[in-house]
């Protein structure tokens, strides 16, 4: 398999102003990303994140070592058309509109002029600053700028999204969002490469994580299996009497463990949501942001002859499993639409009176290797678009939420 | 190109919305009418005008030059210290796209404002005549002199190196040159200049009585029933009249050299100028040959009693209409672009490898050397002199390599109505676009495509 972004050995010194070597912001770094992988690079201030993603995009050189990003180097046009990239902070122009930013952006990317400003609509949409795209960005919120900052990332739908701390500044909704269009492009095969310390964003949306110190990674792997703690269990309910309940903790203490049982609380982010949303049932007024959760057309949507590939490409998955290693653990195919079923089986653990009984989940065995060749995405992609495509999207396996 | 386009829109705008332009511009708004209301030259319409379109185009290059600086510097450094760079040259757009974007912004800036600035001040001179109530014999005279645009020959200084050798020579056996003159090179040098300029005056001297011949080729007037001009300026010796007669002939060459027979009218009148002021006596263009080769002469006539010299700089040119006035002032504008261009250059190239105040610093230098360039190099000839060598191998091949600004300027074309000639133009052309903006854009895209955007000093 073809890793989106590969490093090897990557070493950036940073020198004083007499050429001498001062401190190791990345040490050594050997890190593989997957295609349609959700990928979380944590640290501390300092640790090396932002310098790892800008030697990634050519703005600052390595000292040491190298960086493969979709398969070439980053500074070539060919391959930065397909990434999106959104920096720490929004660095825009402060001179132009919210409409012009995005417009300019599309245009560095020879967008023609029809999909530009449908693009640039669906986005100003997306990220509810349409009331105010005709403003000068220098004149927004550090949130709204945020937006903005987002938006052009996506302009040219990436196949490989690069996001530095990009939930900083921005309210409940607007994280929320963000977090929801992460997980819809990882749906259709983007890779995603977050860059964050606020960990619980990244624990949403990461399938894989590596936590830089001092320029090298300390910790590297799936979030599930990083975070699960063997030396314990947890059982979510829904509503049960007082006595049913003395009975499990009687049941439990006869284990000679110990058990808390509290009623679960509502995360604040959903409470937060939830008041807004009635906000503007009311029309009340705004000079910001208008939070929706509504995202980009052109980057949820696929086109017809993408639909039909898709179909063809996930009825082949079944059964034609990757001889390569997956971005994560393969699970047995669910009936209905991954995320849906997730959800429902959610619902119901935490409605039903009584507990329901789960089926384990047992790991697909790798079949005999299909030949590649029975439907060719590339020749396809490139003959209904017109253009050269890119990689083909691997198929993304549904999170194991067990 | 789109991408290249895209960048060079985005600095247009920036300049404008970031106010940076809209301070020159303002600028030259309030002062150009006020300029053309307040100068009254030497009290004539012609000389109003020549002191409007004088100062007009001098003060319009010069903030157009300071705005092409500040802008070239500017767009480019913000871009790397507001780190908007991040998010631009990380999408499909090569470094050298980048910088040839910002390039072509400066210039579109450029070119907006220099053809908003030039049809302004054109306009006001057009209406300046009328404004101040022109009678039609100065308007008839205006646009003989002012609004026209006359071809300028001056006649070659004749070789008298040979002469000023032999005396040379003779003055030395007289041991009227100190031997420590003559063993020292420079100063050696320095006499024999002298004795050449001697000489040359000599040529261009004439005592009572005597008579100077001068040669002009490729004489080419556009309508041969309009007129030359002959434009001088002669000195006398102090004390003595200040009014003197001469006796002024044109024709065909052949005529006044071989006595050849003429085939049209030859002009010959004897005029009285007073001395050391520049005059223009007018000549019917009918004297010109088809092959433009003719003569003018000058005799010192009776009843002046001391010899006339005609300085060697401007004593003597022949004028004549090769053009329009708003075809030559169309020149004048692209002369001006021509210098703009060049510092567009080196604005980009001073801001890809040190920040602000450091880049415009070093391009104001390079403006101001190049706009003395002639004191400049002066200067340095005078003083390299006494290192020869190392300033031969050192500064002067730097101070050769600068623009020469006030050789090419356009107001000195325009004031005495000559004829900016498609080879001054060239020759302005070809050295700073041709070669210096080219090797300075060059240089640009080097350094940028090799830097760091990100760079971090600890």
């Amino acid at each position: 398999m073809q890793y989106a972004v590969e490093t090897f050995s990557l070493t950036k010194i940073f020198n004083d102003w007499w050429g001498r070597s001062k401190v190791f912001a990345v040490e050594d770094l050997h890190l593989k990303i997957r295609r349609n992988e959700v990928f979380g690079l944590l640290g501390p201030n300092g640790s090396g994140k932002t310098t790892t993603i800008k030697m990634l995009l050519g703005l600052l050189h390595p000292t040491r070592g190298r960086a493969v990003v979709l398969g070439g180097d980053s500074t070539s046009p060919k391959i930065s058309t397909r990434i999106g990239f959104c920096p720490e902070e929004s660095y825009l122009y402060r001179f132009l509109s919210a409409r012009e930013t995005l417009d300019f952006y599309g245009k560095l990317f020879s967008l023609p002029a029809e999909v530009r400003r449908m693009r640039t609509e669906s986005l100003l949409d997306m990220v509810g600053l349409r009331a105010v795209a005709n403003r000068p960005v220098g004149t927004y919120s550090k949130g709204m700028a945020r937006r903005i900052g987002l938006a052009q990332a996506l302009i040219n739908d990436p196949d490989l999204l690069i996001l530095d701390e990009p939930t900083t500044g921005l309210d409940p909704i607007g994280t929320r969002q963000i977090k929801d269009l992460i997980l819809k492009l990882a749906e259709r095969g983007k890779t995603i490469l977050l860059c964050s310390h606020l960990l619980a964003d990244v624990e949403d949306v990461c399938d894989r994580i590596a936590i830089l110190y001092g320029g090298k990674v300390r910790a590297e792997g799936k979030v599930d299996e990083l975070l699960r703690r063997s030396t314990g269990k947890q059982i979510n309910t829904g509503p049960i009497g007082d006595d049913t309940l003395a009975q499990i903790r009687r049941l439990i203490e006869s284990e000679d463990v110990e058990c808390e049982i509290t009623s679960p609380m509502d995360r604040l982010e959903a409470f937060f949501i939830r008041t807004v949303a009635e906000a503007q049932q009311q029309d009340q007024p705004t000079s910001g942001a208008v939070s929706t959760t509504r995202l980009g057309d052109f980057l949820t949507r696929s086109d017809t002859t993408e639909a039909v590939l898709d179909r063809l490409v996930d009825a082949s998955v079944d059964n034609v499993p990757d001889t390569t290693e997956p971005a994560t653990e393969p699970v047995a195919p669910a009936a209905s639409p991954p995320p849906k079923a997730d959800q429902d089986f959610l619902k119901r653990l935490t409605q039903a009176a009584k507990p329901v009984e789960t089926t384990p989940v047992a790991p697909v065995q790798p079949a005999e290797p299909t030949p590649p060749d029975e439907i060719d995405i590339h020749i396809l992609d490139r003959l209904a678009r017109g253009d050269e495509a890119p990689e083909p999207p691997q198929p993304r396996p549904e999170k194991n939420d067990a | 190109m789109r991408r290249i386009w895209a960048v060079a829109i985005t600095t247009v705008r920036q300049a404008l919305r970031m106010r940076i332009a809209v301070v020159f511009t303002v600028l030259l708004l309030v002062l150009l009418p006020v300029m053309a209301g307040s100068m009254s030259g030497d009290g004539t319409h012609k000389g109003r005008c020549q002191t409007f379109v004088s100062y007009g185009l001098s003060l319009t290059s010069l903030l157009l030059c300071l705005l092409t600086i500040v802008v070239s510097v500017f767009t480019v450094t913000s871009d790397i210290r507001n780190h908007q760079i991040f998010t631009v040259i990380t999408k499909p757009l090569r470094r050298h796209e980048f910088i040839l974007g910002k390039l072509l912004g400066v210039l579109v800036l450029d070119a907006l404002l220099l053809t908003f600035f030039c049809g302004g001040i054109y306009g006001i001179v057009r209406y300046l005549p009328t404004h101040y109530g022109a009678d039609p014999i100065a308007r008839q005279q205006l646009n003989r002199e002012f609004f026209t645009a006359r071809a300028s020959l001056k006649p070659m200084n004749p070789d008298v190196t040979a002469e000023a050798r032999e005396t040379f020579e003779k003055l030395r056996k007289q041991d009227e040159i100190p031997p420590e003159v003559f063993a020292n090179e420079l100063r050696r040098r320095q006499v024999m200049d002298w004795i050449i300029k001697q000489k040359r005056l000599e040529k261009r001297a004439a005592g009572v009585g005597e008579r100077i011949l001068w040669e002009f080729h490729n004489v080419r007037p556009v309508d041969p029933t309009e007129n030359l001009f002959i434009r001088f300026k002669y000195d006398a010796l102090p004390g003595s009249k200040t009014e003197m007669w001469g006796r002024w002939a044109v024709g065909p060459y052949d005529v006044f050299a071989y006595g050849a027979k003429p085939d049209r009218p030859i002009y010959d009148q004897v005029l009285r100028h007073s001395a050391g002021n520049f005059h223009e006596i007018q000549i019917p263009a009918v004297v010109v040959p088809a092959d433009g080769h003719i003569a003018l002469g000058f005799q010192n006539v009776p009843p002046n009693d001391t010899a006339i010299v005609f300085p060697l700089d401007d004593g003597v040119e022949l004028l004549y209409q090769a053009d329009t006035f708003g075809a030559n002032f169309v020149r004048a504008a692209v002369m001006i672009f021509v210098r703009l261009v060049f510092l567009a250059c080196l604005g980009i190239l001073a801001s890809t490898f040190v920040s602000f105040p450091v880049a415009i610093m070093f391009c104001l230098v390079i403006f101001f050397v190049a706009t003395f360039s002639t004191f400049v190099v002066d200067s340095f000839n005078y003083l390299g002199d006494s290192i020869g060598g190392v300033y031969n191998y050192t500064v002067k091949p730097i101070v050769r390599m600068l623009p020469e600004f006030d050789k090419f300027n356009p107001a000195q074309y325009l004031v005495p109505a000559r004829l900016i000639d498609l080879s001054v133009l060239a020759k302005a052309a070809g050295r700073m676009i041709g070669v210096e903006a080219p090797i300075l854009l060059l240089l640009a895209i080097w350094i940028f495509s090799r830097r760091e955007l990100a760079r971090v000093t600890v």
